[in-house]
């Protein structure tokens, strides 16, 4: 509990250091938000107005609490860039609201699938790797081979090709799909899915490589452990050996690096959304840097470095539970 | 009861085992002794079926009363094996710490035995761990049930171990070097216990090990092994007072043992009146506990406590004490590697220098065996410019030390790699001498070699001792080895210096309680 | 170890050492010389499939797109060159003094390469990114200092492993200086790791700068690059498959034959 506790308090810390660092590396570009706003032609009284309503007439650091206890709020700023109409600005909340859950459930989607193909596919991989290469075995040993082949060259196709390549296999080719479409998960959350799914292989895949092999690996190294001799020498068969003892601490590691996965994937999301056009904070986010619009780029960032540390935090608590050894110390 | 006929087994072309042919009773403690390398552990482990699968049987078979659970040529029967194992044959092995399944709690481990051969009910099982657990001396029994390996010490997970091996009681034991990674007084009580399991239960034992004079105490009868060879079998006795055989011969003899002594000619050498070269002065020793982490708070804990000593030119002085005893610490902080002491350390040599135990990693691989002869030399020249050589001037510095450590000119651009254990020490040691200091602390230098390469070692150091005048400062945790090289003891436990002496009268009288335990032992 | 020599031109190595060779020997070739302008247009020759004439076909503009392959592959090249020597230059020495030295420094560095190693490596280019704005210079500076964390993680550990080695603490014994035995000691027994790293970042590089191009943050046109050319392919998929492909597989050619290099190494030297 006490543990607990300190990894809490460590989270809120990061989550503010970040937030600052967020905040205050936007106040040193050089370039007036004002002018940029307005134009070189407004009148002065109107540039003073409108730095008066954007609060930029404070020192950075004031503005900074300002914006703090306006998120805490709920507040969480106005866009530079859009606005409602003539007279109204539009609120960053407004802007990101029914884009973030379709940024996060893509993630979740690929996570998900990561998570399901990669872990038997590595422990199958490994089976086939540790039969001996000689006589009958050649079949598993031009399985290990050619998953090798595989995952290697998957792990080498960047998402967004990847993602281009689904879209002229499944979407031109096989028509599986329609490019380009989508359905809002507010109409219809199955076939918002569904259009979720093709995206979502896409960040998967090369994770899946990725992961499987990490697997096989650890999983090769655990079978060379002086406990797996132990388990033999009791009369264990190889499948209770693989299974009842090399299995779990050959996953150990496997989660902190599906843990280590996520943020990739996150970012991942974000641009695949680019390649299907999902209206997700991906292409809010981009669109967003292009058009130097700050405020909506502090807010996307302070969402996204949130999502990745309570991630971390997740898997920090899990690995204590099913790892013996750490909760000691 | 169990025969081994003939057995051969190869890793792909190399064969680690030739034509070993091997037999026990009920009740038999057979010991295989050898050096490594020699087959030992390869033969126990094909008898067990758990060799790895590149290994190949060539030629041989092994009987189990008569039934042949393996023969060569033939493939190998797992289920046939696999009902053997466990229940009528166990094996128990040398490093309690990984031979534990890291994740999963000591009492199913054990319990597993159970559950894979027999009809009993979870309680059943349950008492029945608990019982052999209470039988192998494990008193806490239901905590060391629940507990996982990381949580019991490496006495305790032996002794799991043992019960595991033992509680379907076995008609055959195979014990692999069991108490090698264990301290002393441990392995006495480990093989205690084995040898009373022995006795109850009269099950046979195959006890591999490398070490003689524990073979001398335990086994009825000893197979020597080299390359792969049984180079003689006999009773214990017979071997150890009769070897017939000449390799044999040399084994007992290198076993450092109190008959011979290196240092006999000049043990009484006049301690005292000549100045020291190192004064040691109610000297204590800290480390720092709980990381540099903000939130944990630091704590010092002393590892050594208020010692006094002092050491004279070209004399060895032996420190003797178990794993943990503050032996380590205490040469650290000689040498200035550990500062956070109280006390006082005099030396009155210039940069003494240091050998350590592991060969393999106290020569920087990335270079050749000349350039490390010669860094000593260019560092001392970079200190000091009245002491810089030229070039050539080290490079037959280096040259002549390689003779004096008895190693060839051709070894002058190999890298570390390229050389055994034995020759990497002889270059530890050489590199260490090369700058003349006064003063030499060697931890543990011979325990990672084998015995006949060990009394190789021991006998360079005496010599380069006498011919440079040398002091040393010899740690071990083998009483024997320190009885062999050294002049002087002193004997440590829990960071105290209990005892100091000339050797012969440490031996001869011991005050302490603990030094009669260690002498004992060894 | 004995098997060294074996290992020595193993498959990896070999099959890595051509296909990195070949793409960087074309990109170089393609910063000074290409079979066809790439900025020459032509209505006539638009959307022709791969030929003899056009290896890898001709875009909506009619321009040669295996000599638009080769410019990008250079720039692609020369950027991800840049950034390995910025990153791994300044990881080195970074990751040596914390390693060895520990302290305070050690704790602010590692707290701060924390951070940005759990952050995802694109987004904190884009941070930067907006801060810079885009263009060349400003891609390779970015990626470099996004990438340095990751070199003084395994250049920190490896000092860290190394410190407490036997033969290190003989080196102080022997009076050797601190200097010497950061950089003559300890520093050629880590070069196989970091060889290694080095072949992992070149990859990483690849892909984020590809990927920053795709997404219009990175090279901006008229410089030809793998990926402004795909996001502008995309358009084309129906009509023109190649146009897509040809870009794309390049970068799979390129990052595949950096890992295989990168484990060829790795098996050559034993690391693990």
């Amino acid at each position: 509990m006490k543990y607990l506790g300190k990894k809490i308090i460590t989270l809120i810390m990061t989550l503010f250091l970040v937030s600052a660092a967020a905040f205050l590396a936007f106040q040193i570009i050089p370039g007036d938000v004002v002018t940029s706003i307005l134009g070189t032609e407004a009148t002065p009284e109107r540039e003073q107005q409108l730095r008066e309503e954007l609060g930029l007439d404070n020192p950075p650091i004031v503005r900074y609490f300002n914006w703090v206890a306006g998120v805490l709020k709920g507040d969480l700023g106005v866009s530079y860039r859009y606005s409602k109409n003539m007279n109204e600005m539009m609120p960053v909340a407004e802007l990101i609201g029914d884009k973030l859950p379709v940024t996060l459930w893509l993630a979740a989607a690929a996570f998900v699938l990561i998570a399901l193909i990669s872990i038997p596919l590595g422990v199958f991989w490994a089976k086939c790797a540790s039969v001996p290469k000689r006589g009958s075995a050649c079949l598993s040993g031009f399985l290990d081979a050619a998953l090798g082949v595989a995952t290697q060259a998957a792990m080498a196709v960047p998402s967004f090709f990847l993602g281009i390549l689904v879209t002229f296999l499944f979407g031109i080719v096989l028509r599986l799909f329609a490019p380009g479409g989508y359905v809002g998960y507010k109409e219809d959350f199955w076939s918002f899915l569904g259009y979720l799914l093709f995206p979502a292989l896409s960040i998967a895949i090369p994770k899946i490589a990725m992961t499987a092999r990490f697997l096989r690996n650890s999983m090769l190294t655990e079978l060379r452990a002086d406990y797996v001799r132990t388990a033999y020498s009791k009369g264990c068969t190889g499948r209770r050996v693989l299974y009842g003892h090399v299995l779990r601490n050959a996953m150990m590691p496997v989660v902190t690096f599906l843990g280590m996965i996520v943020a990739e994937v996150v970012a991942g999301s974000i641009v695949i959304e680019q390649v299907f056009g999902l209206p997700g904070i991906g292409r809010l986010l981009i669109s967003s840097i292009s058009t130097r619009d700050f405020p909506v780029v502090e807010i996307l960032i302070l969402y996204i470095t949130f999502v990745v540390i309570f991630v971390y935090f997740i898997v920090d608590i899990l690995y204590r539970v099913i790892d013996p050894r750490v909760s000691e110390k | 009861m169990i025969r081994i006929e003939n057995l051969s087994v190869a890793f792909g072309r190399t064969e680690v085992v030739k034509h070993v042919s091997l037999d026990l009773r009920d009740g038999e403690i057979l010991g295989v002794v050898g050096e490594s390398g020699s087959g030992k552990s390869v033969t126990a482990l094909t008898l067990m079926g758990l060799v790895s699968d590149s290994a190949r049987m060539t030629s041989g078979r092994i009987l189990f009363d008569d039934v042949v659970l393996r023969e060569a040529g033939k493939p190998l029967d797992r289920a046939l094996y696999r009902s053997y194992q466990g229940a009528k044959m166990s094996m128990v092995f040398q490093e309690p710490q990984t031979s534990l399944n890291p994740t999963q709690r000591v009492g199913r481990q054990v319990e597993e035995v159970l559950r894979l051969h027999g009809t009993l009910t979870k309680e059943e099982r349950k008492k029945k761990v608990l019982e052999t657990f209470l039988a192998v001396g494990l008193k806490d029994a239901e905590r060391v049930y629940a507990s996982y390996p990381h949580q019991l010490s490496g006495g305790m997970r032996q002794r799991a171990m043992i019960a595991m091996a033992v509680i379907l009681h076995p008609r055959l034991i195979v014990a692999d070097e069991p108490t090698t990674a264990l301290d002393v007084t441990i392995q006495n009580q480990i093989m205690a216990l084995l040898r009373g399991i022995n006795q109850k239960q009269n099950n046979a034992m195959l006890f591999i090990t490398h070490d003689l004079n524990l073979a001398r105490r335990i086994c009825h009868r000893v197979a020597v092994m080299k390359d792969g060879h049984v180079v003689e079998l006999g009773t214990a006795e017979e071997i150890f007072e009769r070897p017939g055989e000449e390799y044999t011969r040399r084994l007992v003899e290198a076993v450092p043992s109190r008959m011979k002594r290196i240092s006999d000619a000049e043990s009484d050498r006049k301690t005292g009146s000549e100045s020291p070269v190192l004064e040691v002065r109610g000297l204590s020793v800290y480390y720092q506990e709980g990381g540099n982490s903000l939130f944990s708070a630091q704590r010092k804990r002393r590892a050594v406590e208020g010692a006094d000593f002092a050491v004279y030119p070209g004399e060895s002085l032996g420190l003797v004490g178990e794993s943990g005893c503050g032996k380590t610490s205490l040469s650290k902080a000689i040498l200035g590697m550990n500062r956070r002491i109280e006390g006082e350390i005099i030396h009155h040599s210039v940069r003494p220098q240091m050998v350590f135990q592991d060969p393999y990693s106290s020569l920087n691989p990335a270079k050749t065996i000349g350039w490390l002869l010669q860094e000593p030399l260019r560092a001392a020249g970079a200190l000091d410019r009245s002491l810089a050589m030229t070039k050539g001037d080290m490079e037959a510095a280096a040259y002549d030390m390689l003779r004096r450590v008895g190693m060839g000119e051709e070894y002058f651009h190999r890298r570390p790699s390229e050389l055994s254990g034995g020759q990497r020490q002889r270059i530890s040691i050489g590199q260490a001498l090369i700058s003349g200091p006064g003063f030499l602390i060697a931890d543990e230098p011979v325990s990672a070699l084998d015995v006949t390469i060990q009394a190789q070692i021991m006998e360079l150091m005496r010599r380069l001792q006498r011919e440079m005048n040398l002091a040393c400062l010899f740690i071990s945790h083998d009483i024997n080895v320190v009885y062999k090289m050294c002049d002087r003891i002193m004997i440590m436990k829990d960071g105290r210096i209990i005892e100091i002496g000339k050797t012969e009268e440490v031996f001869e009288n011991p005050r302490e309680e603990y030094t009669k335990l260690l002498l004992k032992e060894g | 170890m004995k098997q060294a020599g074996g290992t020595k031109w193993n498959k990896y190595f070999v099959a890595g050492l051509l296909m990195t060779g070949l793409a960087v020997l074309l990109g170089i070739l393609g910063m000074f010389w290409t079979p066809y302008s790439t900025t020459a247009m032509s209505a006539a020759e638009k959307f022709s499939p791969p030929s003899l004439r056009h290896f890898f076909g001709t875009d909506n503009f009619g321009r040669d797109i295996f000599s638009r392959v080769m410019q990008g592959l250079g720039t692609t090249v020369a950027i991800s060159s840049l950034v390995v020597l910025f990153s791994g230059g300044i990881g080195i020495l970074l990751g040596a003094l914390t390693g060895y030295f520990g302290g305070l420094l050690d704790e602010a560095v590692m707290r701060v390469t924390d951070a940005v190693n759990g952050f995802p490596s694109i987004l904190l280019t884009l941070v930067i990114i907006s801060i810079l704005g885009s263009g060349r210079q400003n891609v390779i500076l970015s990626l470099g200092i996004v990438f340095v964390p990751s070199y003084v993680r395994i250049v920190r550990g490896e000092f860290i492993r190394l410190r407490d080695a036997d033969y290190i603490s003989r080196a102080r014994l022997m009076g050797v200086g601190r200097l010497r035995i950061l950089f003559v000691h300890i520093l050629p027994n880590i070069f196989s790791v970091f060889w290694v790293s080095v072949m992992i970042g070149f990859n990483n590089a690849i892909l984020a700068e590809s990927g920053m191009s795709y997404l219009g943050i990175g090279v901006q046109a008229p410089d030809a690059s793998l990926g402004n050319m795909l996001s502008d392919a995309q358009g084309y998929l129906q009509s023109a498959p190649w146009y897509a492909l040809a870009p794309g597989l390049t970068i799979v050619w390129l990052v595949l034959g950096f890992s295989l290099f990168g484990e060829g190494v790795r098996r050559r030297s034993g690391v693990s």
